[in-house]
């Protein structure tokens, strides 16, 4: 049988996002044979993009346009993609995992009536591997039907385009949909000055483990030993209020990449690694020997935060002959 | 006189009371129960399902948490509204919606399944559709990924069967006043939100950190222990629901390339700061 893919192509401030080109390499993974990119926008930033495409990879695109596609919304999506697949008839539709591309995928499936496996992560003897309970199960899956759509993880795939050959084609397909019941009012930037991420050589994070607000003075004590150093925090602890969001590092935060990241009593879900992964040095600290910290760690410690860092303070100023003081 | 007049036009149009006049929200919540941490689960010998053990603690999902208190603030903003709590699952899955009626929700449902198995999102979404199809709901709150199978699908794929508008990652919502939309920040990448007006009804998926949960009042704790939980026997929308595309479980394979600290406490401390000394770190 052949194996036809699709490729939903996004894109932001009139630019194709790398999760894109990440697809590309996923699909070729596959095997897959024939693919067909397919990009939705308004015209004319959408044409440029849709050579790129074409260019840039040598595949085929469809170039779906309307003045109502100029910014992403999931009822146009859906209703525009559906139409397009049914023409298509590819076995899978892969979509990047990033806001818009789960905000649409499960929508894009249950409309087509096939099933969805979102944010896949690798793939091993010709099955899906995605993660489960933070990273601690590995899922197997396997469409249970002959076509599904696909998320896949960013990330998971290499973003370079290394090819060089003839560009694809692009069709450009004026498509007609009702404005829709959606009104779209633009974006909207959180005006978030980060905490000097970018001038720290050290980044000490604190996750849920370290289990009560009062440990955040271990972290930032812990901290004050570097003399560039800054404090970063999981969603997690910033949802609780321990510290505020302007230290979140991770796909809706900050992402930095210090000489040295010590993690403490962070698990190592996929949305924080992809912030701070790029790290030169990350040191883990984490009670739970299988935390998936461990897999992105440089060196792995498994110990209490509440014990191990006072024996670090302790034993720091025991070698400096200073004692530690609390601030930082 | 006028002042009273006066008075009830500002009461309408601030934001607490917005529905003064209304009959209210008829909102659902979907709540998930999972395991409170991952070390106290295994995979089965044949790799077909997650084992618990005696030390695993159940508790609510944290993003559905933010999701009922959502629903909660909208009922206090819309008097008259009421707040249904859903769950799909074994018999163990109505002490989550027991929290529920415990933080404030008015009604729960419990969708039975019989076996505890791993219940695909399309069948999760089907079985909530087919009892959410015939109530009336004007909205629907989720959270937006369950912690234990992290496919961020059920509230998109139950809109999709309901013919509901859908937003996902919520970091805030406003319905209007006269309750035909709701204006709505969904939060993406890079510290962006994409604000967008959707028509009701809507079912919203709610990102954390949009408000902070309550606890549960003495009040509310009181009634919900004797309060009758709702049983739905399921009823699977449509023949693809007892779909299931995730064949295996297993532990990840790559062990990565860090190194493990050994030896006493005290021992990895001094070694830990021997390492950021060659670092030249400290
Ligand atoms: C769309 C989306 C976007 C997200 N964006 C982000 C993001 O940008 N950044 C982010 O961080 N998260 C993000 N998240 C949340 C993410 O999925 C995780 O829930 C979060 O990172 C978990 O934080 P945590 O590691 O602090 O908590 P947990 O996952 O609860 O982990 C706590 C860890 O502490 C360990 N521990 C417990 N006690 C101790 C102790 N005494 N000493 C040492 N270790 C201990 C435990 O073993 C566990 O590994 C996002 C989620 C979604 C759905």
């Amino acid at each position: 049988m052949k194996r036809s893919f699709n490729i939903i192509a996004l894109h932001c401030d009139g630019k194709i996002l790398p999760e894109t080109y990440e697809l590309f390499n996923f699909v070729r993974d596959m095997g897959g044979e024939t693919i067909t990119f397919i990009i939705l926008g308004s015209e004319p930033h959408v044409l440029m993009m849709a050579r790129e495409l074409a260019e840039k990879t040598g595949t085929d695109v469809i170039c779906a346009t309307s003045k109502y596609l100029e910014n992403y919304y999931a009822q146009g999506y859906r209703d525009v993609l559906k139409g397009l697949v049914s023409t298509t008839d590819p076995c899978f539709i892969c979509i990047p995992h990033t806001a818009s591309g789960y905000d649409f995928a499960p929508l894009l499936a249950a409309a087509l009536n096939i099933p969805c496996i979102t944010a896949i992560e690798d793939i091993q003897d010709s099955l899906f591997i995605r993660s489960m309970f933070g990273g601690r199960i590995r899922a197997q899956a396997r469409p249970s039907a002959p076509s599904a759509v696909l998320t896949v993880q960013p990330g998971a795939w290499e973003g370079s385009a290394d090819y060089s050959g003839p560009g694809g084609t692009v069709r450009i397909l004026p498509v007609d949909i009702p404005p829709g019941k959606t009104v779209i009012h633009g974006f909207k930037k959180s005006l978030s000055h980060d905490v000097g991420f970018c001038d720290a050589e050290v980044i000490v994070s604190a996750g849920r483990g370290i289990g009560s607000e009062q440990n955040v003075t271990l972290i930032k004590r812990l901290a004050a030993l570097f003399p560039r150093s800054a404090i970063g925090a999981t969603r997690a602890v910033c949802d609780l209020g321990w510290l505020g969001y302007r230290h979140q590092i991770g796909i809706t935060g900050n992402t930095v990449s210090p000489r040295l990241y010590i993690a403490c009593g962070i698990s190592g879900a996929v949305q924080h690694i992809s912030g701070m992964k790029n790290s030169r040095i990350i040191v883990a600290i984490n009670t739970d020997r299988h935390a998936a910290i461990f897999r992105t760690a440089t060196y792995c410690i498994v110990e209490d935060i509440k014990t191990f860092i006072p024996l670090v303070l302790e034993e720091y100023s025991r070698r400096s002959g200073n004692p530690v003081n609390g601030s930082s | 006189m006028l002042a009273i007049l006066a008075a009830l036009l500002y009461l309408c149009c601030s934001q607490r009371l917005k529905g003064a006049f209304s009959t209210g929200m008829n909102i659902l919540v979907c709540v998930k129960q999972v395991p409170d941490s991952a070390d106290t689960i295994s995979v089965s010998e044949d790799s077909s399902r997650i084992m618990y053990n005696d030390g695993t603690v159940f508790r609510l999902n944290r993003y559905d948490e933010f999701a009922l208190e959502e629903a909660l603030l909208v009922k206090e903003c819309f008097p008259g509204s009421r707040v249904d709590a859903i769950s799909v699952g074994p018999e163990r899955v109505r002490q989550a919606v027991r929290k529920a009626l415990e933080t404030g929700a008015d009604h729960g449902i419990h969708v039975r399944v019989e076996s505890d198995e791993y219940v695909s999102p399309l069948t999760r979404a089907s079985l909530i559709a087919g009892f959410a199809r015939t109530r009336g709901y004007d909205l629907i709150l989720t959270g937006i990924m369950a912690e234990d199978d992290m496919e961020c699908q059920v509230g998109q794929i139950l809109a999709e069967k309901l013919s509901f508008a859908c937003a996902t990652s919520v970091m805030f919502q406003e319905i209007s006043g006269d309750e035909k939309t709701i204006y709505v920040e969904r939060e993406i990448e890079g510290g962006v939100r994409e604000c967008i007006t959707l028509a009701m009804p809507a079912l919203l998926t709610i990102q954390s950190g949009i408000n902070t949960p309550r606890y549960p009042s003495l009040s509310n704790v009181m009634r919900a222990r004797s309060q009758e939980i709702e049983v739905a026997d399921p009823q699977p929308a449509d023949s693809l629901s007892m779909e299931r595309s995730i064949i295996g479980l297993g532990y990840p394979k790559d062990a990565g390339t860090g190194e493990f600290l050994e030896g006493t406490p005290s021992d990895k401390a001094r070694e830990l700061l021997g390492i950021l000394h060659e670092l030249s770190m400290i």
